[in-house]
């Protein structure tokens, strides 16, 4: 561990189009920072050689706030873990994302870090990104052609990389409005609370007359890429949901997930981890779904 | 790199410093302003040892580049005391043998006055959670829990 920093340029764009102007001159020779909690221990263990640092935190155009919209809801870029866990419209009509930024334990994280950032550092493991993705969450794009809005779905390619390309930032995160009858649940199992998921899941369930409309399941740490389990949620349409129907899903879920082994699980024990924990939050979304 | 001028309040008084940009307010507070009460532990996000109020808010001094923290209000351990007394948390770490090596103390203290601000009567569940970016590699962390209670008893009766 180095105690310094190695120097770059610094620069703060008070405007997007100034941000996206240095990014385009610079391009992967420079890299956006927002909190710091990812990139700056990145910098100090060498892993990172950025030759300048665009700072988006002074942008005007940007901000923290989270309101509520004709579509849904909105975030900004600039809002950190804490404020979404906090928000009082975010606990009402989107509880799976408080309940997976409320898993995250540091408060400093939480209090430095955003939302946006964590999903830059595309980690399948981040626990923000599958309560995002059961959300049905898009995150809104500027660059040099301009703006446009990408599905969390098609956001992520591979461990650290995503379709942004090294001149563009994300501007918002958008959710839509909340449909009736649905319920979310996030799950995560750790060595400790302080530690990364060795495997998490979000589900949320909406369900009309006594069956389930829609189910979308999104799984952690047990691909290259945080991702949505679509044959397990195929089990489910459609059907009355009882504990066979959910326990028949799990199975398709771990089913589809191609996990590794490492320091924090073998890949067997995070497959059949997958199975329960995509059991027990599809139980606790059902729950929530009726209540 | 090219050096600037950055204002930061630091335990009330405002300083007038010149930084390059890759150094932090970890730096900064350590090695210009003499404030070794700051910590340097882990230097990735982890431990919590560097931890200041920026704003009022707990963060992490290793991750903040000092730029970055430009025009804003850092509450550092060494401004905790005021007029020579102790605060109450500190008056109950000392009481409750809640240090031992210290190290984690200052960052310890800080958030913990962050979560007293924040939450005055907190349960021992919340104390636990709120200081879970803390790490401590000598109490256990029970007498730490005892502290913050115990100060928090203390400063709802009136004491400052
Ligand atoms: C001790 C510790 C524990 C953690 N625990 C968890 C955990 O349990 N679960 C979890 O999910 N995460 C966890 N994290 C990850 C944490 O949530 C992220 O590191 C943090 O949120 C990153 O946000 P930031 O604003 O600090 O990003 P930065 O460090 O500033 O940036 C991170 C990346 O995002 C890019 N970026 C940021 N904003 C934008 C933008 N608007 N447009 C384009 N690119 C952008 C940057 O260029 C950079 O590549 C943990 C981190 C630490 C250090
Ligand atoms: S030194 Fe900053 S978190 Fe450990
Ligand atoms: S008292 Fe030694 S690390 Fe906490």
């Amino acid at each position: 561990m180095f105690r310094t920093l190695k120097p770059f340029g610094y620069f703060e764009p008070k405007t997007i189009e100034e941000a996206i102007g240095a990014l385009s001159v610079h391009g992967a020779k420079a890299k956006v920072l927002a909190g710091g909690v990812d990139l700056v221990p990145r910098l100090r263990k060498r892993q990172a050689h950025p030759e300048y640092m665009i700072n988006i935190q002074q942008i005007e155009e940007l901000d923290g706030i989270i309101k509520e919209t004709a579509e849904g809801l909105r975030i900004g870029a600039l809002a950190s873990l804490r404020s979404i866990e906090l928000s009082p419209l975010v606990k009402k009509n989107y509880f799976v994302l408080h309940e997976a930024i409320h898993s995250i334990a540091s408060i400093q994280v939480k209090t430095q870090g955003t939302a946006v950032g964590n999903l830059c550092v595309a980690t399948p493991a981040s626990d923000v990104a599958p309560a995002l993705l059961v959300l049905d969450a898009k995150f809104r794009i500027v660059g040099p052609s301009g703006e446009k809005t990408v599905p969390a779905e098609n956001f992520y390619l591979g461990v650290g990389q995503t379709v942004l390309q090294p001149n563009e930032i994300i501007t918002e995160i958008l959710l839509p409005k909340p449909q009736a009858k649905t319920g979310g649940a996030f799950l995560k199992l750790v060595r400790t609370a302080a530690d990364i998921a060795k495997v998490n899941a979000a589900a949320t369930l909406t369900m009309a007359d006594g069956a389930c409309k829609e189910a979308r399941i999104a799984v952690g740490s047990v691909a290259t890429t945080v991702l949505r389990v679509k044959k397990a949620e195929g089990v489910l349409k459609e059907q009355k949901l009882d504990l066979k129907v959910i326990e028949t899903a799990a199975r398709a879920a771990a089913e589809e997930v191609k996990p590794i082994s490492d320091l924090r699980s073998t890949a067997e024990y995070r497959k059949e981890t997958t199975r329960v924990l995509v059991k027990r939050a599809l139980e606790k979304a059902l729950e929530r779904a009726k209540a | 790199m090219k050096k600037e001028i950055i204002n930061l309040t630091v335990n009330g008084t405002l300083h007038e410093i010149s930084v390059e940009p890759q150094v932090t307010l970890n730096e900064v507070l350590r090695e210009q302003l003499d404030l070794t009460g700051t910590k340097l532990s882990c230097g990735a996000g982890e431990c919590g040892a560097c931890t200041v109020l920026i704003d009022g808010k707990p963060e992490l001094s290793c991750c903040t580049l000092a730029m970055t923290a430009n025009g804003k209000d850092i509450l550092t351990i060494e401004g905790l005391a005021r007029d020579g007394e102790l605060h109450p948390l500190q008056k109950a770490f000392v009481e409750c043998g809640a240090i031992q090596c210290g190290f984690c103390t200052p960052g310890m203290l800080l958030t913990s006055k962050a979560l007293l601000d924040e939450n005055p009567d907190p349960t021992r569940e919340e104390v636990k959670s709120y200081l879970s970016g803390n790490l401590c590699r000598c109490t256990g962390y029970v007498k730490i829990v005892d502290a913050v209670l115990a100060a928090a008893t203390e400063m709802n009766k009136g004491g400052k």
